[in-house]
């Protein structure tokens, strides 16, 4: 049954202690979100067994999971507010934009069948001013580039036939946009001599959580669900390239499809490079990359921070000789998936980005690693560094290694 | 596998972190929430919550490095402290009562016991009254001549605010512009002399905090001083700031959003952590362990009907929460170090430095292939 009821939750054990609110990247930007303390625990505990108050303050919300970080009293902060927007949403109604944004796959799809087209369109001034006018996305905003030959296209396998198997989930950004990332992910594994498959597979519903479509993003919860946990009873790992798709497998699943088999799944799920980092605790990792001379700079998205697994990529990719890498001291990019997107929002998008962006330009590097799309998105706008994704890296030294040939920069 | 794991990221917890990564290569901090330094004042005292000028557990010459190096790394990180142990000043609290501190931020300025003082309030921000606060100063401080003004930040708000969110409005230089010229024409118009000093709440900006002091002290040519008091207090979210991004920088690995469950113990030596982020379970191994959880208030001890309970390593503990036998790898810290060490609850303040600088002596000592002695 997918249904938007409040999970059973936490809020009683909330202080008031504005840890939360404190640490809440929005909220110190924009007065104009009510703030997670407010949305959350005290909007629940002053609705439950009472009239449900529909308040417009949760829209600003951009999911990003600061505030479960910050909580010291384990309420399920986060949770809480998703059900607001997702409440708010279901009485108030959302606009066509927003039901356009949260369907980032069919938009892929059909945007990537178009692919150069979709791409020159998105560059033309006079395009872009006109959806600014009809759809209220913002004419200056950096669009992702859509690719004709999608990861689909390209790679069909379905099972895997090594010792250790990965079921790949790769998230709408590596099948649409960024393939390479995809690619390089099944090259490092095939390294490792491990088989990636790719099961049947839906968005993650993340950008329909996002939006308030929770009903809409249970759906592909319950799909995914059920079409990767006949992998993982075969003895398959689920691995992903991509932090927001993680963090709804691995948490969001969990706190609001609240089902067995979404818990039964979550066990199974690793972020790729805590999966090769494992490997090589295990002694499993081959480790011999090729020398790559280069110093990049790490970004933490917020998907990554609230995983609570500490930064992996930077673990992993210290291991290929020669490359140096720092993590950013950076907040919160300010992309937030499809939030960045929205017109009335992009202000705050940008004030968000303002201080990563500085952070990013202070670092001693000539490029970032980073796993997230948006976040590249928001980093590729603001910074004058190119941006490039842990696998992408590790591939490059894989191959570096296997031809003994130097590695572009 | 980490040379060090340090559980909790308040106060103790990330001093140890900082000061542990100048020996140890791997170091990771595991914590569920942010610790508690965004509901201190930013302020240390030598007993939190007290007036007490000296503290049985605080080691005199310890402390006196400890301190040293902390003012150090504040003044590298760019928020620098200011005071001595010997020497605590007075200063007001944002409820108006003097208490006094052994360091304190640029931010501060001790209040004095004559003069004249004028304390400045925002109409959006209900945490501060002037009102309530001259009352009390007043009481503390019967020579002194008080003014109280309020004026308004400006901004539209859809949420209740408080000292974080003006601090972040003031970082902004047209919003300080618009309080200053507030407070200027109410000091006309009321007749108000120019005082010694300005009182404002916690509240002086965050990034901008420099700028902004400046800009109030050179605009209203006296002196400004915050007057921490119910968090969040802006003296308190900047150290925490600086602090979590230095040890970002410095590349120590965040586990965050996570709860440590239980441990593996092999020959008095643990080997492993349980950590578990939502569902998901993991080990997180180590070398050594410092465990800085914050005793009862911090999550670190629990308090149960047959007595404290240790919620992290899953020990017995004695009638204070301290270890009953402390496996030799292990480092308590701060609060946990047993709620003897504790006056009211709360340690913070000064034990919390001396405590994080003992901790990083012990883990160099191990290190270096000595035993801990806790």
């Amino acid at each position: 049954m997918l249904s938007t009821a409040y999970p059973k939750a936490s809020f009683d054990q909330c202080i008031k202690c504005n840890a939360c609110v404190v640490n809440c990247p929005v909220s110190n930007v924009t007065l104009e979100f009510g703030g997670p303390k407010h949305m959350g625990p005290e909007l629940k505990r002053l609705v439950e067994n009472n009239e449900y108050i529909n308040d417009s303050r949760i829209d600003y919300c951009t999911m990003c999971g600061n505030c479960d970080i910050a909580c010291p009293e384990n309420v399920h902060v986060f949770t809480l507010n998703a059900f607001a927007k997702a409440r708010h949403i279901e009485l108030t109604g959302s606009k066509f934009r927003d039901l356009i944004l949260s369907n980032a796959e069919s938009v892929g799809k059909l945007a990537s069948a178009f692919g150069p087209i979709t791409n020159a369109a998105m560059k033309t001034k006079p395009i872009r001013k006109i959806m600014e006018g009809i759809m209220d996305i913002p004419a200056e905003r950096r669009f992702p580039e859509y690719r004709f030959k999608n990861f689909k296209r390209i790679y069909k396998k379905k099972t895997a036939n090594t010792e250790r198997k990965i079921a790949y989930f790769v998230g709408c950004s590596a099948m649409y946009n960024n393939p390479e990332v995809a690619e390089a992910f099944v090259k490092v594994m095939e390294y490792n001599g491990i088989e990636v498959a790719v099961p049947d597979q839906k968005c993650c519903g993340v950008p329909m959580f996002a939006n308030g479509k929770m009903k809409q993003g249970l759906k592909n919860a319950e799909y995914n669900v059920k079409s990767f946990l006949e992998y993982t009873r075969k003895g398959y790992d689920v691995v992903l390239t991509c932090t927001s798709c993680t963090t709804a497998l691995k948490k969001e699943y969990t706190h609001f499809l609240k089902t067995e088999e979404a818990f039964e799944l979550a066990e199974h799920v690793y972020d790729a490079d805590e999966y090769l980092r494992m490997l090589n605790e295990t002694g499993e990792l081959n480790t011999n990359f090729g020398e790559v001379n280069e110093k990049a700079g790490y970004y933490t998205p917020c998907h990554m921070k609230t995983q609570g697994i500490g930064n992996p990529a930077v673990d992993v990719l210290s291991l290929i000789p020669g490359y140096e890498i720092s993590t950013v001291p950076a907040d919160c990019c300010g992309q937030c998936g499809t939030y960045g997107f929205k017109k009335e929002k992009y202000e705050v998008s940008m004030a968000l980005g303002k201080s990563m962006a500085e952070a990013i330009e202070e670092d001693d590097s000539t490029y970032t690693v980073t796993e997230c799309g948006m976040c590249t998105n928001q980093l590729l706008q603001l910074t004058s560094k190119k941006v490039k994704h842990p696998m992408t890296v590790l591939a490059e030294a894989y191959e570096k290694a296997a031809s003994k040939e130097p590695v572009k920069a | 596998m980490y040379d060090v794991v340090i559980v909790g990221r308040g106060l103790t917890g990330l001093l140890s972190a900082i000061w542990s990564k100048k020996f140890a290569e791997k170091v990771a901090v595991v914590a569920q929430g942010t610790g508690k330094v965004v509901q201190s004042t930013g302020l240390f005292d030598i007993t939190p919550g007290n007036e007490e000028t000296e503290n049985p557990f605080i080691k005199t010459d310890v402390a006196e490095k400890a301190v040293a190096k902390f003012k150090e790394l504040m003044k590298q990180l760019d928020y620098p402290y200011q005071g001595s142990l010997e020497k605590p000043v007075p200063v007001v609290t944002g409820a108006g009562f003097v208490k006094y501190t052994t360091l304190y931020p640029e931010t501060i300025t001790p209040v004095p016991s004559t003069g004249h003082v004028v304390i400045v309030g925002f109409e959006e921000i209900a945490d501060f009254q002037p009102a309530y606060v001259k009352g009390n100063l007043q009481t503390e401080r019967p020579e002194l001549n008080i003014d109280t003004i309020k004026v308004r930040l400006g901004e539209k708000s859809l949420r209740t605010l408080t000292q974080n969110d003006a601090a972040r409005l003031l970082d902004r230089k047209e919003i300080r512009n618009g309080v200053i010229k507030q407070i200027k024409s109410q000091m006309a118009e009321k007749n108000i002399e120019q005082p010694r000093l300005f009182i404002f709440p916690a509240s002086l900006g965050i990034a901008n905090w420099r700028e902004a002091v400046q800009d109030f002290h050179e605009a209203l040519g006296t002196p400004v001083t915050e007057a921490p008091g119910m968090p969040p207090n802006a003296t308190a979210i900047r150290l925490e700031e600086k602090l979590t991004k230095e040890a970002i920088r410095l590349g120590i690995r965040f586990y965050l959003d996570t709860e440590v469950t239980g441990s593996t113990i092999e020959d008095n030596k643990v080997v492993s952590l349980t950590i578990k982020n939502n569902s998901k379970v993991n080990t997180l191994k180590g070398a050594n362990f410092i465990i800085a959880g914050g005793g009862v208030l911090g999550g670190g001890l629990t308090v149960t009907a047959k007595g404290l309970k240790d919620s992290i390593l899953g020990l017995d503990v004695d009638e204070f929460g301290r270890y009953k036998v402390c496996p030799e790898n292990v480092i308590p810290a701060g609060a946990t170090l047993g709620t003897k060490m504790l006056k009211f609850g709360i340690t913070g303040g000064i034990f919390s430095i001396q405590s994080g600088y003992e901790s990083c002596l012990k883990l160099e000592e191990s290190l270096a292939g000595g035993i801990i002695h806790a």
